[in-house]
């Protein structure tokens, strides 16, 4: 039974100076110790009692962590503390990256995403994470920094489980990284909450097209799911029946149905798993049909 | 318990305030400055009461230690009003009848001035989007949403050249 | 010198016209105050450094034997001052029917009972502290469903019922779990069946859901050395705390004073009394030092008052020209652990419970029936949502059934003026019918718009329902006000009603200002309430301030007027009926004399040639009590006067569902409630606003998800409430005025009544959309597009 502390429970705050030094002193009170930026999540789980750290450690001072950068040839990087805001404001953003912004406009409300930052809803590994899915599909990475120096890892294997990632002790994701996408993609991310707006995703389908003559449709998507599945769901299957096959409604609903019967969705306060199928399948068709709209109209 | 001075402007006046690792920054407003306009409806960053502004920038207080932050600019609702004289987003509220309980109230000014301070010419859509994150229980929201449209047509006549 | 246009008052002073302060839209003496921020409510109250902060320990289990309670590791945590538990507190506590103990004693009834109480000086030590008190309960067989509850076989949850103190006029059966049950019997049903040519018989679960003020509760106490106990407390209802918390401590009124700041909300959920006690008892064992008590948000979902779950039943039949003939509806209400309150909801849910109808033959069983749920209490409506969102549903149905459109059906059978209703009283005028035909007319009714999108993924449909409620209080619930006058002839009222976002103060300043003859802006309020010099209020509920707190302050109002005229009168040689008060002066009819109210209301007018003076400061009293409610049979519910009056009203809604989700938008709402005399009609509209989409967030989405006593959703993460962009894009306020004959120039209550019919007129809007009708809200997206699924209608 949830009985939140009525306040936040008692830590200490540590601000270190240097990525170095973030790095060490994590890896030192490994298990009592928490990096945090913009702390929705992480203040959250401490009133609960879920998380129990004598240390909250604020890195979004750090090296990098604040910069929004485009580089022509290699891609947007995203610092870990440029929150949700910026992001969807950013002019390199919108201009070649928009369902980042579109999937960053859907978390929660203006207030939180003062606070909320994509590398922290990607730490933060709930399978219902708005803006993974348009990570994913735009083939994010993540920039670490740990004991033993800079590393680089794909979100395409970041994810092992609820909550579970590939960081280790003493690890501090200093930004995000998208490589330059495909020539003239669209992608699309939809959600179902329970509100109109501002509720955590029931079921969140994002959906990036692109022509590709190396296939036999003559398209390539790629296609992630959220919060139906422990980690966020790529249906491989559904994305083949739209390389394979050329594209009509049909191909569409097949699609929708391979990626309904891809995920493993549960029953849980928020939705029942046959639900949750259902509407993966709607949604799904919805927003293959929407991108496939754009893409097919370019000559 | 660790403890930490930081210096923090707030509705302009600036401050040296001791404060401990885990206290939030409404905690500090509220229980350290005694100052109880913004509210305290849930502090689980869900409901908006203690919205106030850092940098320029709406946030729910209870989710931000009050140690982070050191050095910045915070307005609440206490700060909205300048000599005397009413905020125009103030004043429409009341005029539109939205206000009832007054709970959701300073967080909900905090939000709707924000709003208009990025958007002077909001649509229906981005009023209620921009508002989503402070719930009301008792109004309803369309006098509220009215109320923004009005400050925001009475800020489009004040700016507009002689 | 005042121009005196037209006479305003007749003779015996009484008035002919009405006033023009009644009918306007004013606006509220409390915003200014709310938008800048420098409104106290009761945590922003400043105790100083010797302020101590309490925490609630409360059971894990639903129903369980407290068999030890060891408070020594928690009292010996640094930073604590005390611990206390049920031992500390032996007496009961209740406001009609005494069942409960401020703490637990030797057994807890609900997840959330409170067994222990600590305070300390932070309350995050008091939090720490809670976890070090060792407590061995020995679980009981719980009771989750009402109908079960009501059976032999259920486990008795309060085997004492039968020595709990009650009120007379609820009768509960000893040895069962049943603390309440009414009973209508008029008529004959079994005579009436054959004769319907349609009979619907549904049935209709209510989830408990809460009320969710925007403030939760929040509760000061000191116990002074002198055994003087102060409650600062987020009240609606003072003197009630006030009451119920002496009558259980053993002690007179005379030591306990409450003061209640303003409300952030309440709708129920502050009435009576809940966590107040608990911070008095704490108070006791830190004599001198203050305590504050606060309810965590997901405290404030499952420990104060929820409202209570409903399984109903209901049968209905009418003849073939659509003439009701028969309703026989079964209500049990899940009430929870403690009924001390909800007693009296569900009698009210039983003298009502036929709906505003006129109904030949009515047989109605409402039980109030323990449950290890939380603890169902007053919230908007009393009782009135939960049965009629089934029951204007089986109304719909019916109408299907003779081939009736339901408006049409609505009009045939609705109660009007001079109808002898279930119990057997005779309605008053009221304006229902008229309130149904404006309702369709404004909703469009007749008339299918096309949907918002293109191709056919959205389906709309309207829907109405109708409703009525009266105020569910003692037949001797009372208001006392108090008018007196300052120096500059400002006015200050005293009254004992709250502020809880309603706009009271507003309208009992309108009143009074229209009564005296000052302008508005004259009128101050006396606050906070307090009951040391507040004046006494039974409780801020069942929307009766406008009518009974009104009458005290009008009457009031016009003593104080009096004595001016009076006074003035005898020293101008003249009658005080030639004499009136306008705009702040006193005016003569017959001289055209004029003088202002400054400085006469305190120190009266001298007499002349320096002989003396006369008069003094002038303070009106006014006091009102309904004398007209009697009692009722036991076994048929028949009575003279059931209640004092009814507010009648409908409501009708357009919604579009979404065929690819299940999400229902509602896109427009007509409100229309006959208030008898819409004093602010601005701000009457603002309830009809504001009940309109608390009822739609209650129809879309909020249900305490309870699974063997524990509420899973005790937080807005997942206790969905409506937000900003649920509200529909247009909502038409229509105010009908059909007077009430007692009540201040003919007003009636509407704080309530506009979110009783939002479920079933969605639910009808639905079922003309898509043809489902789901037998439980909310009407989620999900439950939705999984009935379509079933239904056939989407694949």
């Amino acid at each position: 039974m949830l009985t939140p502390h009525p306040g936040l429970p008692e830590f200490d705050y540590i601000k270190p100076a240097t990525l170095a030094e973030a790095s060490q002193f994590l890896a030192q009170h490994a298990g009592e110790a928490r990096a945090f930026v913009g702390g929705t999540d992480t203040f959250v789980r401490m009133r609960d009692g879920f998380w129990k750290d004598k240390y909250l450690v604020d890195v979004k001072h750090l090296d990098g962590m604040n910069t929004i950068a485009f580089d022509p040839l290699g891609g947007l990087t995203i610092g870990a503390a440029v929150n949700l805001n910026r992001v969807i404001v950013s002019p390199d953003v919108q201009n070649r990256y928009p369902v980042l912004a579109e999937a960053c406009h859907t978390v929660a409300s203006y207030p939180l995403r003062t606070r909320a930052t994509i590398v922290g809803n990607i730490c933060n590994a709930s399978p219902a994470g708005d803006t993974i899915g348009a990570c994913l599909v735009l083939k994010g990475s993540l920039r670490v920094h740990g004991v033993n120096g800079l590393r680089v890892e794909p979100l395409s294997t970041f994810f092992l489980g609820p909550g579970k990632t590939k960081l280790q002790r003493g690890d501090v994701v200093t930004a995000v990284h998208f490589p330059i996408p495909p020539k003239g993609y669209t992608a699309r991310y939809l959600k179902l909450g329970r509100n109109t707006i501002g509720d955590l995703a029931i079921v969140g389908v994002t959906a990036l097209g692109y022509r590709d003559d190396d296939t036999p449709s003559g398209y390539r998507f790629r296609l992630a799911l959220a919060s139906v599945a422990p980690i966020p769901l790529a249906p491989t299957r559904a994305e083949m029946i739209l390389s394979d096959k050329p594209i009509t409604e049909g191909t569409i609903a097949e699609a929708a149905e391979a990626a309904m019967e891809a995920c493993t969705p549960i029953d849980d306060v928020r939705g029942s798993a046959r639900y949750r199928k259902l509407m993966v399948r709607n949604l799904m068709r919805k927003v293959v049909t929407e991108v496939w709209k754009v893409i097919s109209r370019q000559s | 318990m660790s403890y930490h001075k930081i210096t923090i402007t707030i509705n302009g006046v600036t401050d040296r305030v001791d404060v401990p690792s885990h206290m939030t920054l409404l905690q500090m407003l509220r229980e350290k400055l005694a100052l109880t306009g913004t509210k305290n409806g849930c502090a689980a960053g869900e409901c908006g009461a203690c919205t106030v502004l850092w940098n320029g920038e709406p946030v729910n207080s209870c989710m931000v230690l009050a140690v982070e932050c050191d050095g910045a600019q915070i307005i609440t609702v206490e700060g909205l009003a300048h000599d005397h004289q009413l905020d125009p987003i103030q004043e429409a509220i009341i005029a539109a009848g939205g206000v009832q309980c007054g709970f959701c109230i300073p967080g909900m000014l905090i939000s709707a001035r924000a709003l208009l301070d990025r958007n002077p010419d909001p649509s229906d859509y981005e009023i209620r989007d921009a508002l989503v994150g402070n719930l009301c229980r008792c109004t309803g929201y369309l006098r509220l949403i009215e109320a923004v449209k009005e400050a925001a047509r009475r800020g489009e006549a004040e700016a507009a050249p002689a | 010198m005042a121009k005196i246009k037209e006479r305003k008052n007749g003779k015996n002073g009484r008035e002919e016209k009405v006033p023009e302060l009644i009918g306007q839209s004013v606006p509220r003496v409390d915003a200014h105050e709310k938008v800048t921020g420098a409104a106290i409510f009761t945590d922003d109250l400043q105790f100083g450094p010797r302020l101590l902060h309490a925490r609630i320990l409360r059971s894990p289990h639903p129903h369980a034997l407290i068999k030890r309670i060891d408070v020594s590791k928690a009292s010996a945590l640094s930073g604590v001052k005390a611990v206390v538990t049920g031992e500390d507190t032996p007496g009961y506590i209740g406001l009609y029917l005494q069942d409960r103990h401020i703490f637990c004693r030797g057994r807890a009834r609900y997840v959330g009972d409170p067994v222990a109480g600590v305070a300390a000086v932070d309350e995050e030590t008091a939090e720490r502290a809670l976890a070090l008190i060792e407590v061995e309960y020995e679980p009981l067989p719980p009771v989750f469903d009402p109908e079960y509850g009501a059976s032999p076989k259920a486990p008795l949850i309060h085997p004492d019922l039968g020595e709990y103190k009650v009120a007379n006029f609820i009768f509960p059966k000893p040895e069962t779990n049943v603390s309440n049950h009414f009973k209508i019997r008029k008529g004959d049903v079994e005579t009436a069946w054959p004769r319907c040519a349609a009979i619907v018989e549904r049935q209709y679960r209510i989830p408990h859901v809460q009320h969710a003020p925007i403030e939760p509760h929040v509760a000061v106490a000191r116990w002074d050395e002198s055994d003087r106990i102060t409650l600062w407390a987020s009240s609606q209802s003072p003197f009630a705390a006030r009451n119920l918390i002496a009558k259980a401590l053993g002690l007179s009124q005379s030591k306990i004073e409450v003061i209640a700041p303003y409300l952030g909300g309440g709708f129920g959920s502050k009435a009576g009394v809940s966590m107040e006690a608990l911070a008095v008892v704490i108070a006791k064992a830190v004599k001198g030092r203050p305590v504050k008590l606060r309810l965590t948000r997901e405290e404030e979902f499952y420990t104060t008052f929820v409202r209570q779950g409903l399984a109903a039943h209901f049968k209905m039949g009418c003849d073939k020209d659509g003439k009701l003939l028969a309703m026989e509806n079964r209500y049990y209400w899940d009430a929870g652990a403690y009924t001390e309150y909800g007693v009296n909801m569900t009698r009210a849910g039983g003298y009502s419970g036929t709906g505003p109808y006129d109904v030949p033959n009515a047989k109605v069983d409402s039980l109030c029936i323990y449950t290890n749920h939380p603890v169902g209490g007053p919230m908007r409506g009393f009782g009135m949502p939960e049965l009629h969102a089934g029951l204007e549903q089986c109304i719909d149905d019916l109408a299907h059934a003779v081939g009736m459109d339901p408006v049409e059906f609505r009009k045939l059978n609705c109660v009007r003026e001079g109808d002898i209703i279930a119990t057997g009283m005779t309605m008053h005028p009221i304006g229902l019918s008229e309130c149904i035909e404006k309702a369709a007319q404004a909703i469009g009714w007749g008339h299918k718009a096309p949907p918002s999108a293109p191709a056919s993924r959205k389906r709309r449909g309207k829907g109405i329902a109708i409703m009525w409620k009266a105020p569910a209080m003692p037949p001797n619930a009372g208001s006392s006000a108090r008018v007196s006058l300052n120096e500059d002839g400002t006015v200050t009222v005293a009254l004992g009603g709250q502020e809880i976002g309603q706009g009271s103060f507003t309208v009992m300043a309108q009143m009074a200002a229209a009564a005296l003859g000052v302008p508005y802006d004259w009128v101050r309020i006396a606050r906070p309430l307090d009951t040391q010099y507040s004046p006494y209020e039974w409780q801020t509920v069942a929307s009766r301030l406008t009518w009974s707190m009104g009458n005290a302050v009008v009457a009031a109002a016009r003593d104080a007027r009096q004595q001016i005229l009076d006074l003035v009168a005898e020293a101008w040689g003249e009658d005080p009926d030639d004499l009136d008060i306008v705009n702040g002066n006193v005016v003569s009819y017959k001289t055209e004399e004029s003088r202002s109210l400054k400085d006469i209301v305190i120190y009266g007018l001298p007499k002349p040639n320096d002989q003396g003076w006369r008069g003094g400061p002038v303070l009106g009293r006014g006091s009102f009590m309904p004398t007209y409610v009697t009692g009722l049979d036991p076994e048929t519910g028949q009575g003279p006067r059931a209640v004092v009056h009814y507010t009648t009203g409908a409501q009708a809604v357009e919604v579009e569902v979404d065929l690819d989700t299940g999400k229902v938008d509602i896109l427009r709402g007509v409100s229309v409630y006959d208030v008898g005399r819409a004093i602010n009609p601005e701000m009457v509209k603002a309830q009809m606003e504001g009940g309109l989409v608390q009822g739609i967030s209650t129809a879309l989405f909020e249900r305490l998800k309870l699974k063997e006593g524990v509420v899973q959703n005790p937080s807005f993460v997942d206790y969905r409430i409506a937000t900003s962009s649920d509200a529909p894009q247009h909502i038409e306020a229509i105010i009908v005025e059909v007077p009430q004959d007692d009540g201040p120039w003919g007003a009636r209550g509407i704080g309530e009544h506009p979110m009783v019919p939002t479920i079933p007129a969605i639910a009808n809007a639905l079922y003309d959309a898509v043809g489902i009708r789901l037998d439980s809200p909310p009407f989620t997206a999900e439950k939705v597009y999984l009935a379509m699924v079933d239904a056939g209608i989407v694949k």
